[in-house]
């Protein structure tokens, strides 16, 4: 054989990690792991868990040995088979059937009013609810869900739908314990989402507009596949641009000067968005499996091994960033993971970028005056798959 | 065999012989060239591989198309009007043999 294989080394066992650690504070956990090695069979999570940014990087741009169609797949049974669990050529013709919706030009046409007429709604809401109030539930889950619901083109459903829809089958591609429950209600989000595509496509077609299934309703695309997608977008369209303004004004919040820094030049919310998705990426981990024996990093993998691809571990390996656990706006440029990359870099990055930084952090912080966490009530930061701010009370001066 | 050559900042060169067919993005991710990221892997979603031309190649492009067009407005160092391209939208071959571009001093 190769001298990679017989030089290479046994997957070491982090039998010491527990879910129940992942959830409430994975970084001690995934700093020990890089610092042992870059892959890990991690017996609680059933996975082979890739902790270091060179690890995670190789794997997104090779598709041929680390395959996105992982079998028994969670996500397939609570969404059904999107392009993000597909491989080319199968997966491209999935992701162009999105056309440019997503795309800058889009958003600035289209989208951006959007993002602001949204912003002013629920920043009112939050004001009504006034100091004290959560920033997560009446500010930045509303927005990001209401934003969602008018890009896909969902016009008979609430944003309120959208929220359950999302957690539901989120929840169901992250039940690891096969909790009966957890399936009973994905399965309900699952059904829910389908009448309401079949209901809105004959809309659509009649009164087409700039949205996801307005330009899928006249495409050549089979249901099944829409269906998928559909339920994957609003899983990755929603929760994670929720969390990075919760994140985002948290860690601003937590480190005034950089904060100061920010409402001096707007501008930098931008850089303040790149820094919040680096130190707290709102997908930890995503799964790929491989398609025959190989090396990664002088790690042996057997054909078959399924990977958890921990790039909230890769956006804080110190060879690659200094000073990693800290979040810092000021720190050098670097290309951090948390979009994923390759071809199934994050079709929603433009738009997370537009409604986040350029439009729900400077309409937050340029609304409420000295917005401050509540000395009153802490903020809880939860998870590791899905990793966000599940409470964030916020005070202001009225 | 065709020819790129990748010029940095402060004279350094990376000139590297790649076949036909690869693109400026594909060339230097697989060779190491610093300074080219290509997050997206070459679907014009990322504006990382930004590249400016040298003047004397520009009349062999390939024409811009409306997906690079509007993502070399999202480039982190400033777009050129003349020189600016995507690393992942120009091929290689097919009458562009031999092509040299500057390496942007930021992708992101």
């Amino acid at each position: 054989m190769t001298l990679e294989t017989t030089t290479a080394q046994p997957v070491p066992v982090a039998d010491w990690v527990t879910i129940a650690g992942l959830h409430k504070d994975p970084f001690p956990i995934y700093r020990r792991m890089r610092e042992e090695a870059p892959v890990h069979w991690v017996p609680a999570v059933g996975r082979y868990m890739v902790t270091t940014y060179e690890s995670c990087h190789l794997i997104e741009n090779d598709q041929e040995t680390f395959s996105a169609n992982e079998t028994g797949s969670l996500m397939k049974r609570a969404m059904g088979h999107s392009m993000l669990r597909k491989d080319d050529p199968e997966h491209d013709v999935d992701r162009k059937s999105y056309g440019s919706v997503l795309r800058p030009k889009a958003i600035k046409e289209t989208w951006n009013g959007i993002f602001e007429k949204n912003s002013a709604t629920f920043l009112d809401r939050l004001r009504a609810a006034g100091p004290g109030a959560d920033l997560i539930s009446e500010y930045a889950a509303p927005y990001a869900a209401e934003n969602l619901r008018l890009i896909m083109g969902f016009h008979n459903a609430s944003q309120e739908d959208m929220q359950r829809w999302s957690q539901t089958m989120i929840n169901g591609t992250g039940n690891y314990a096969d909790d009966p429950d957890v399936w009973t209600a994905s399965k309900k989000s699952y059904d829910e989402v389908d009448d309401a595509i079949e209901e809105v496509l004959p809309y659509l077609l009649k009164n087409p507009d700039g949205s996801l299934l307005s330009g899928l309703a006249a495409m050549p695309i089979p249901m099944e596949a829409i269906r998928a997608n559909m339920k994957m977008t609003i899983g990755g369209g929603l929760n994670e641009p929720r969390d990075v303004i919760g994140v985002a004004a948290w860690a601003l919040m937590e480190n005034p000067s950089q904060l100061n820094q920010v409402k001096a030049d707007p501008a930098l919310f931008a850089v303040a968005f790149e820094e919040a998705v680096r130190w707290v990426a709102p997908i930890g981990m995503y799964p790929r499996e491989t398609t025959k024996e190989t090396v990664l990093e002088g790690i042996q993998l057997p054909q078959g091994a399924r990977l958890g691809v921990v790039i909230g571990a890769a956006n804080r390996d110190p060879k690659v960033f200094t000073d990693p656990e800290s979040f810092d706006i000021n720190r050098e440029k670097k290309p951090h993971l948390a979009f994923g990359g390759g071809n199934h870099f994050c079709a929603g990055t433009w738009v997370a970028r537009a409604s986040v930084a350029g439009v729900a952090l400077p309409r937050l912080f340029g609304g409420l005056p000295n917005l401050r966490l509540d000395p009153e009530q802490a903020a809880v930061d939860a998870g590791w798959v899905f990793r966000g701010m599940t409470s964030l009370p916020v005070t202001w001066d009225k | 065999m065709t020819k790129i050559s990748f010029h940095h900042a402060g004279g350094a060169v990376d000139v590297l012989d790649v076949d036909p067919g690869t693109s400026i993005m594909r060339a230097a991710v697989t060779n190491g060239v610093a300074g080219i990221v290509g997050e997206c892997g070459g679907q014009a979603m990322c504006a990382t591989c930004h590249v400016y031309v040298r003047p004397e190649y520009l009349a062999d492009l390939p024409a811009i198309s409306d997906d690079e067009e509007e993502m070399l407005d999202c480039t982190a160092d400033p777009r050129d009007a003349a020189r600016s391209r995507l690393g992942c939208q120009v091929i290689l071959g097919n009458g562009l043999e031999d092509l040299e571009v500057d390496v942007p001093g930021s992708q992101v």
